[in-house]
């Protein structure tokens, strides 16, 4: 891989990043038996909710009283309140609105974007979280970042700058790769952020461009905002010489990412307790064996504005405690899908990764520029939106038909396509940080 | 708490003077200058008070909208604002995000909405009027695109533009929008285009740099007391910035 980097001290906080579990799980105990009396005192929501529930804080004493009375909430529930009640905070908010930093929000890509409300100093919260994984990928003083594409978490550059990187200003949204390309030359970066549809738009200049050299600048580049196939992971380290971190939310209470090993997504669990259970529909639950996949339970563990506690991701994950290759103690996840992301096709079940394997195999759809339209989880028809490569596509009719057939081979169910350029198809992107790979219409 | 953990550990770091390399449009292409952090400071303290000139004070709220690559002038109005003690809420400048512009708008009934772009509001017009939207927001900073369609629909737009490397913003007077004059020169040439150059006080050295946009350059004491100059520009459709 392209790059310097420093090996010699590889965590950021040694004594936080590789402490005993125990003494992490005595540090979370601690935070959660405050967090429920502060919520408690200072949350509409949270207060309503434990009232109905009979839960009161003195009842919490420690982490086995708190998942035993506190009920889990979900995005749901927090619009609903939201609904009822004017709150834009859907009574989340622990402090006044004048006690606020700053507020960003969810993408909104699904609906209503929803708030997150933020205090800070030298760095907003999210990227603050950034700032191991950052140092872990090889990030440090003085070296060169480009700017990311985006704002909608806050301004990322403070978390950047913390770690003492200088941020060059390279607008890197779609459309501009061209330009990044010319950048990455003359600035020699160590870091950039990238975004899938970037990506897609840089194969594309593969083909007439020393991508490898270009890059060769970097410790590392991030990928986020949804998972990379297993080609153009293999693409992104291989051919273009880039050692790739992908991280993903941590049940919006933070992000996870990968270390170095490149064995799951870490966890900070100074600031998230992470739970993996399996919820029935009575609302009965328990949790599942490490090995097993469940759903990701989060609970702020270092946000006084307005924590999530015992919050359903709807995210599909495996859960590790044990130590990383790394030498980390934090708990590792990896990430199988969404709730709800599987769809029905006349009762028989069609998951995403079959449907992407499928639309790869195709050298035209090579990208993986594809969503599924749907207005509910079950239907009767599996009507997907493809983007193609027009430089590589002779017929259309011929590319639909043939990758018609290699998704019924791989799903059972013949596909309705609706081709669209991979151009115009990522054109409809309304998030920074998010290609949805289902879609309403 | 864990993240102020994670900066008290970072404050320890060896820290570069750089905070930013700025990279701005000029009539002969793309070019660089650095950005100190004692000059980030500075520009700061002068956006704070351009700021409070406009009324903004603590318990209000605002709304930014601005792009990943607009951190050095970004970077300077959140420090303001965090000054201020006014929240924030932000959204992207790009024209397809315009739905969260809209309803952090509505939500958070925002004082000041500040960096509105033309293709923002293009998105926001399908769906409402402008002009109910934003004439009884008490101070909207838009780029230069926007501000005549704002202007159009009655609501008193200001402007604020990136002028290459500097930040131009204009007061309650709306006569032009101030460059700040102790850290930058802006002038115009013979042929009607802007130029800028970097004030003796910046690190990075910057000789008189046409532009490659016309407008004029009003100097003299403004009436709001200020006697930093003012850009009026020419063009609405200015390369200032890639967000117009």
């Amino acid at each position: 891989m392209g790059g310097d980097r420093d090996t010699g001290d590889r965590y950021f906080e040694p004594q936080v990043e590789t402490m005993p579990r125990d003494q992490l799980r005595a540090r979370q105990e601690e935070r959660v038996v405050e967090l429920v009396e502060y919520a408690y005192g200072n949350s509409a929501f949270y207060r309503e909710l434990w009232d109905e529930h009979g839960v009161h804080p003195r009842d919490i004493r420690c982490l086995e009283d708190f998942r035993a009375r506190i009920p889990f909430i979900t995005k749901d529930m927090v619009r609903a309140h939201r609904a009822r009640t004017g709150d834009p905070f859907g009574g989340l908010l622990c402090v006044p609105v004048e006690g606020l930093t700053s507020v960003s929000s969810s993408s909104g890509t699904t609906g209503d974007p929803e708030f997150f409300a933020e205090i800070w100093e030298d760095a907003p919260p999210l990227v603050t979280a950034q700032v191991r994984d950052l140092w872990e990928l090889g990030l440090r003083p003085g070296d060169r970042v480009l700017s990311p594409p985006g704002t909608f978490r806050n301004l990322m550059d403070p978390g950047y700058q913390a770690l003492g990187a200088v941020v060059i200003e390279v607008d890197t949204w779609l459309g501009k790769m061209s330009e990044v390309v010319d950048a990455l030359r003359t600035y020699r970066p160590a870091y950039l952020q990238m975004m899938y549809p970037q990506m897609v738009e840089l194969e594309h200049l593969a083909e007439k461009t020393d991508l490898k050299e270009a890059f060769s600048s970097l410790k590392g580049a991030s990928c986020a905002g949804q998972p990379l196939s297993r080609k153009m992971r293999e693409r992104i380290r291989d051919d273009w010489g880039i050692d790739v971190y992908e991280y993903t939310s941590a049940a919006d209470t933070g992000t996870a990412w990968e270390c170095r090993e490149h064995d799951g997504f870490h966890l900070w669990e100074d600031t998230v307790f992470a739970e993996c259970v399996e919820v029935d529909e009575q609302g009965g639950w328990r949790d599942v064996p490490e090995a097993d996949l469940g759903e990701l339970v989060a609970t702020d563990l270092d946000n006084r504005a307005a924590p999530l506690i015992r919050y359903r991701s709807e995210d599909l994950v495996r859960l590790s405690g044990d130590r990383c290759g790394c030498g980390r103690t934090h708990a590792r996840m990896w990430v199988a899908g969404r709730r709800g992301d599987e769809t029905l096709v006349q009762g028989r079940s069609v998951v995403l990764r079959d449907i992407w394997q499928a639309v790869e195999d195709q050298p035209e759809t090579a990208s993986g520029v594809f969503q599924i339209v749907r207005d509910r989880r079950e239907v009767d028809e599996l009507r997907l939106r493809v983007g193609y490569d027009p430089g590589l596509t002779a017929d259309v009719d011929v590319l639909a038909g043939r990758l018609g057939e290699a998704v019924r081979e791989r799903t059972g169910v013949k596909p309705v396509l609706d081709m669209r350029t991979e151009e115009d198809l990522l054109k409809t992107m309304t998030s920074v940080a998010k290609f949805p790979r289902v879609v309403k219409s | 708490m864990a993240r102020a953990d994670t900066l008290a550990r970072a404050r320890t770091l060896d820290r570069p003077e750089l905070a930013y390399l700025v990279r701005f449009p000029t009539a002969d292409g793309i070019r660089d200058m650095e950005l100190t952090w004692a000059e980030l400071t500075r520009d700061t303290a002068w956006v704070t008070a351009r700021l409070r000139e406009h009324g903004l004070t603590a318990g209000q709220r605002a709304l930014l909208t601005t792009s990943g690559f607009e951190g050095f002038w970004g970077h300077a109005v959140i420090g303001a604002l965090r000054e201020l003690k006014v929240t924030y809420g932000i959204a992207e400048a790009m024209g397809w995000d315009h739905r969260r512009t809209s309803v952090f708008h509505r939500e958070l009934d925002p004082h000041a909405v500040i960096g509105l772009s033309a293709e923002t509001l293009e998105g926001l017009a399908g769906a409402a009027d402008l002009g109910d939207m934003f004439r009884s927001t008490s101070l909207v900073l838009a780029r230069p695109a926007a501000v005549p369609i704002l202007r159009g629909v009655g609501v008193s737009a200001c402007l604020i533009s990136a002028v290459g490397p500097a930040l131009a913003l204009e007061c309650p007077e709306r006569c032009g929008a101030h460059v700040n004059g102790a850290e930058w020169r802006v002038g115009e040439r013979e042929d009607g285009q802007l130029y800028v150059a970097a004030g003796e006080g910046r690190a990075s050295l910057l000789p008189e740099t046409p532009l490659g946009i016309a407008g004029r350059v009003a100097t003299g004491r403004c009436a709001c007391g200020s006697e930093d100059p003012r850009v009026l520009l020419g063009d609405a459709n200015s390369p200032y910035s890639a967000r117009s």
